[in-house]
């Protein structure tokens, strides 16, 4: 595939503070990159250094094959979207749209004609001699968008565009971001703190930890095979739960570390014996009776409609999703089964994953 | 109780428009006593009021070959003002943009160099001037030498001005394709506007007023500024009180109606930034 975005083997240093370590990833053409993980964990440097805001310590950077690893932002034709839009409030919006156009040298009417084309698509052609103050929230958050996208760069630079927004419009301007790129076919990278939207929006996630990539792949590649607890417990909404256990005699089955040291059976083999951590996903866990059982008592259980939440009071404490209403359930103990190729173990030495779905 | 609170508050009032008025006095007896005519400024008692507004200021002008003298100010508070931006802006952007832990200590240099008096600085630049032979363009040098005592206090008020302009903005601009410098020119520099314009309108008006320097540095009478040339008509034995007087007025009077008519200008300038 023809590789868009190349970050090779880089480094970065803030003093002794090592902030990126090793970053290795390749962005195809077209691609949507989500780069994900907990605030500080390197996903906005490693964006920055893209930009060329940031220098590299060691590595390279190649955009469309060149290498720009030392070269100035100007250089390297790429738009961002930052997280408080950074829109040039002395400028109208047409005005902060045409900026970049005027730098390269195009002319004003050139310009603006251009600008007039991407505010029809992006909603903004009543707002052009409006200033950044006058508009609200969304609009400046499409402001911010129109500015990008009017440049045609070999890619798009996110710095949580959407953090600012209220949730239904976060929801809403998702789809839309989604949206606009498939219809340009641009190249974009993604930074935000919330894997929901990366797993929604992206083509590769990548999550981030303490300035090391702790896994990259297709968003259900992660959900489903993480290769250690911090990426399982990252992904998926609510978490994973984690509980101690020990592998039994037959090698094929867990004793939970639970009160009444429950059984359950899992897909594979482990040798008997062997300390390990249970991943169980809250929605695997289904009320119920049947095969590899579980009865746990309740501490709460919250119904928001559509899902219902129950706590256990252990500890560690479970959580289960259950996608029914469950009328009645409310204290005493509850039933839950989970499918055996579902169970996920992870080393509780490494955190490393021994078994995923 | 609300009463006392009250009447504590009118006394806080009286001290605080008693001080005002002790304070303005000079600024209102210079007004009046340009008003008066010769006999009534040395009358005793004072006279508050004229009793015959005599308005002599056409007079005074041509007597005191004030166009002169008046020009000579203004061209020095211009030379020094545009050299302090030119040179001052760039600077105050700098040191709003570094983060360090000696910043404290550059911004403490910084004030130091304006805390130096001039009656105390004047005897070393005058021997330095002398000698690379600056004092032969008299105005020059105190531009020169003026210039670089109110630079620190102009970078101060605008790195105070910058800090305050978002660093996304300027970055924003890097990416869209910009230099630094014309990231800074084009966006910086019409953000931090007001604090810039009223910056550089205090250092023109300290300089407007500039005496120290100019009556050192400046013999000939044909480049002394308004200041100097002031100071010149007064002495033991002067007698036109109402010419000096007059001067002052028309000198200091510009002077008091630009600040009154900035003034939230300024103070807003002074205390918060061009960014809403």
């Amino acid at each position: 595939m023809n590789m868009q975005i190349e970050i090779d083997q880089i480094d970065k240093y803030y003093g002794a503070y090592h902030a990126l370590k090793s970053v290795d990833v390749r962005i195809p053409q077209g691609q949507f990159v989500a780069l994900v993980g907990p605030s500080g964990c390197g996903k906005s440097t490693l964006l920055r250094t893209i930009a060329g805001l940031e220098t590299i310590s060691s590595g390279a950077i190649r955009i469309a094959g060149a290498d720009v690893s030392s070269a100035p932002p100007r250089q390297r034709d790429l738009a961002m979207v930052f997280q408080s839009y950074a829109l040039y409030p002395h400028k109208t919006v047409a005005g902060n749209m045409t900026y970049a156009l005027r730098l390269k040298g195009m002319n004003r009417a050139q310009a603006r004609a251009r600008a007039e084309e991407i505010a029809a698509i992006t909603g903004l052609e009543k707002l052009m001699d409006r200033y950044p103050r006058e508009l609200s929230g969304g609009q400046r958050q499409r402001v911010a968008m129109g500015r990008a996208i009017v440049r045609e760069p070999q890619a798009f630079l996110f710095d949580e565009p959407l953090s600012n927004l209220d949730a239904a419009l976060r929801v809403h301007m998702r789809a839309e971001i989604r949206k606009l790129h498939d219809r340009i076919g641009a190249t974009s990278v993604y930074v935000t703190h919330d894997q929901i939207e990366a797993m929604t929006m992206a083509d590769h996630v990548v999550v981030m930890r303490a300035g090391v990539i702790e896994q990259q792949g297709a968003p259900l590649d992660l959900y489903d095979r993480p290769v250690n607890r911090f990426v399982a417990g990252f992904i998926g909404s609510p978490a994973m739960n984690f509980v101690p256990a020990r592998v039994g005699d037959d090698g094929g089955h867990v004793i939970l570390d639970l009160p009444g040291s429950p059984r359950l059976t899992f897909d594979g083999h482990r040798p008997a014996g062997e300390a390990v951590i249970v991943g169980l996903r809250p929605e695997h866990l289904i009320p119920g009776t049947g095969d590899n059982a579980l009865s746990l008592p309740i501490a709460n259980v919250e119904r928001t409609g559509s899902a219902t939440f129950v706590r256990t009071a252990t500890d560690p404490d479970v959580m289960i999703a259950a996608n029914d209403r469950l009328a009645g359930v409310t204290t005493g103990t509850i039933t839950v089964t989970i499918r055996p190729e579902l169970i996920y173990l992870f080393s509780p030495e490494t955190d490393g994953a021994l078994r995923t779905g | 109780m609300l009463r006392d609170e009250r009447l504590s508050q009118y006394a806080l009032l009286t001290v605080a428009l008693a001080l005002v008025a002790t304070y303005l006095f000079p600024v209102y007896w210079m007004y009046v006593t340009a008003l008066k005519s010769g006999n009534e400024i040395v009358a005793w008692p004072p006279t508050f009021w004229p009793a015959d507004p005599d308005f002599a200021a056409a007079e005074v002008w041509e007597r005191l070959q004030m166009a002169t003298y008046m020009k000579n100010s203004v061209i020095i508070a211009v030379g020094v003002t545009l050299i302090v931006v030119t040179l001052g802006t760039g600077c105050g952007y700098a040191l709003a943009r570094v983060r360090s832990r000696w910043m404290d200590v550059v911004l403490f240099a910084i004030l130091m160099m304006q805390v130096l008096p001039s009656s105390l600085m004047i005897t070393p630049i005058f021997v330095a001037f002398s000698q690379i032979g600056l004092l032969d363009y008299p105005r020059t040098a105190v531009i020169l030498a003026q210039a670089a005592k109110v630079l620190p206090f102009y970078v101060v008020l605008t790195r105070a001005t910058f800090i305050q302009v978002p660093k996304e903005l300027e970055e924003a601009a890097l990416v869209d394709g910009n230099s630094r410098i014309g990231a800074f020119l084009s966006i910086n520099v019409p953000l931090a506007r007001n604090g810039i314009l009223v910056a550089a309108l205090l250092i023109f008006l300290q300089s407007l007023g500039e005496y120290v320097y100019s009556r050192s540095l400046i013999q000939a009478r044909a480049f002394q500024p308004a200041t100097v040339g002031l100071q010149s008509f007064m002495g033991p034995n002067t007698s036109d009180w109402q010419g000096v007087m007059t001067y002052a007025a028309i000198y200091v009077t510009p002077i008091i109606l630009f600040f009154v008519l900035l003034q939230r200008q300024i103070v807003s300038g002074l205390t918060s930034g061009a960014l809403k």
